[in-house]
């Protein structure tokens, strides 16, 4: 099978121009068949125009978008068969019920209506089942909105902001919800600007910033990329914010910092070992010490200042 | 375009449902019924002048409530759903553009169906009761027109919430249009009279060619005017007269017609092209 057939979205130097600001310039995004992609960005870079433009809700001004490798200008409509939206702002009809509906979603996505009631049940509306949506909160809106999505079981779930006004305990559902989904085979496409949430869920991510996309790839290559190593953080007793002589010129060890009683050293992993070693050696007392591994959030605010 | 008749029925059913119990459209409804009974009640007086005076009151509450419904209707129903959100859930499902159209304007037309019914049902029930059934075709043709004014506003303000980006611009226009309606007939006696014309020709019947025309131009007084004919009252702009032979149910109704079927057009337009 060719890698170009696992494609499930694609994106070709994709463009949206509103008067004149280039709100997505030339984006070129691959996501693959059976992975978690995290689309990410600050606020107002461009995620939920692209987002919209895959589900064909915005026209590009440029460029194309391919869903399992079909067009998304030519046959919008069978593509958005297989899809599951959730979008950023999501609303329903406030005079009926969350059981009215989704039934009526699921007449349209073409799924029997007896799964509405157990996909209320999942997202935990049960109690609200026969309250008008007007009388719910943001968060029960939230929820419906992911129950709404989920019907038909499709292949590919494109959500947008999924965890925007939910509290921590829904945040944690709707990620394990989202790793049982990845789990059962689905492709899933979500944006965010919370970088914590995406850490540990996606498998690859893409980055960008004021409309175009500055990095694609796994959370691991990138912070191998913009060298954000292992740290060693060592709390010594009198260090006094000095570096110890010598640490640097260990073998694996890149660099070094020191702040009060707290030693930061960064190196790979297999120079911890004789770091912890040396320090012991010269007679310091070492009271603590731990491993920060590379996070997201380094490896993003690295990447969007390079852009700045 | 193949169009899923299915899809159009799942949405005229989830706009009745949902619109029929609009806060708004419940009331304007109920004071539209009680008024409705109010003038037949008081009009009806057993005589064939009688039915003329209640038709005439009918119609005035007729036009401007029917109008109304409409218009709050379907003002919002595609700028203030792009608006909210709800509108990209919608269109996020295997559906056509189009299929949406049709299904809002099927659905909310089924509103202002009920609607009518309710006003005119209950008036009808006492009009017959006074004035005996002899004229219930004309009666029956009355609710009939007064559904086609109803839908054809409703195009219309369907058509504002297509072009415009927000509920609130799609609501001027559509109160704007409303106004216009209402004082339509205003100036164009306003023009008669700022040309050279005067009261006197005008109480005595002699309208001239252009001012029949206009009529044409404004959808309330075609309604009005198809309601008198329907009828056989011979009343025009409120004074005794002979309509031109262009002026039948027939024409008017045609040119109604053309009025609620190019805002549709247009609508579709501006819809597909637009960004949600």
């Amino acid at each position: 099978m060719s890698s170009a057939s696992s494609l499930v979205i694609e994106t070709r130097n994709l463009s949206k121009k509103f008067k004149d600001v280039h709100a997505v310039e030339n984006l070129s995004m691959k996501v693959r068949k059976g992975e978690i992609f995290g689309f990410l960005g600050p606020n107002g870079a461009g995620k939920t125009t692209t987002i919209k433009m895959i589900m064909a809700l915005t026209h590009p001004s440029a460029g194309d978008v391919l869903v399992n490798g079909k067009r998304v200008s030519n046959d919008s409509v069978r593509i958005r068969k297989e899809i599951g939206y959730l979008p950023e702002r999501v609303a329903f009809y406030d005079n009926l019920t969350p059981l009215q509906t989704l039934h009526f979603f699921c007449e349209l996505k073409g799924a029997d209506k007896s799964v509405a009631e157990p996909l209320i049940k999942d997202v935990g509306l049960k109690d609200a089942i026969n309250r008008k949506v007007g009388t719910f909160s943001k968060g029960m809106i939230q929820l419906l909105g992911i129950a709404q999505a989920m019907i038909g079981k499709p292949s590919i779930y494109i959500l947008d902001e999924p965890t925007i006004g939910l509290d921590a305990r829904w945040v944690k559902v709707v990620r394990d919800k989202i790793k049982m989904l990845n789990e059962q085979g689905a492709t899933i496409l979500f944006s965010s600007h919370v970088l914590s949430e995406v850490q540990n869920l996606c498998d690859r991510v893409a980055i960008i910033n004021r409309g175009r996309l500055i990095a694609e790839d796994t959370i691991t290559n990138l912070s191998q990329y913009l060298n954000i190593m292992p740290r060693l953080e060592i709390y010594i007793l009198d260090l006094g914010g000095k570096v110890p002589e010598g640490i640097l010129s260990i073998e694996g060890v890149t660099g070094a910092e020191a702040k009060g009683g707290m030693l930061s050293v960064t190196c790979v992993s297999d120079a911890r070992a004789k770091v912890l070693k040396a320090i012991e050696k010269k007679g310091m007392i070492i009271r603590d010490f731990r491993t920060i591994e590379p996070s997201l959030e380094e490896a993003f605010v690295k990447l969007i200042s390079k852009e700045d | 375009m193949k169009i899923n008749p299915n899809t159009v029925y799942s949405i005229a059913k989830k706009e009745f449902t949902d619109n029929v119990r609009n806060r708004w459209i419940i009331v304007l409804t109920i004071i539209f019924v009680i008024l409705t009974i109010a003038a037949s009640v008081l009009g009806g007086k057993g005589t064939l002048g009688g039915l003329d005076e209640t038709v005439t009151t009918l119609l005035s509450i007729s036009s401007v409530f029917i109008p109304l419904i409409a218009i709050m209707l379907g003002y919002a129903t595609i700028s203030g759903e792009a608006e909210t959100g709800s509108l990209s859930v919608v269109l996020s499902y295997p559906v056509r553009r189009m299929e949406v159209l049709l299904g809002k304007f099927f659905g909310l037309g089924m509103v202002i169906v009920a609607s009518t019914v309710m006003g005119f049902g209950a008036g009808g029930m006492i009009v017959v009761t006074t004035t005996g059934t002899s004229q219930i075709g004309s009666y029956l043709a009355f609710i009939g027109l007064t559904i086609l004014l109803g839908i054809l506003y409703l195009s219309l303000s369907i058509c504002f919430s297509a072009i415009c980006k927000k509920r609130v611009s799609s609501l001027g226009m559509g109160i704007t249009m409303f106004f216009w309606s209402m004082i339509y007939g205003t100036i164009i006696i306003g023009i008669y009279l700022s040309t050279g014309g005067n009261w006197a020709d005008l109480m005595s019947g002699v309208i001239p060619g252009w001012m029949w025309r206009s009529i044409f131009l404004s959808p309330s007084d075609m309604y009005q005017q198809s309601v008198m004919l329907a009828f056989n009252i011979k009343k025009a702009f409120g004074f005794e007269i002979t309509s031109p032979g262009y002026i039948n149910l027939g024409n008017l109704i045609l040119v109604q017609l053309l009025w609620t079927i190019t805002p549709l057009i247009i609508a579709y337009y501006f819809f597909e092209k637009r960004d949600i």
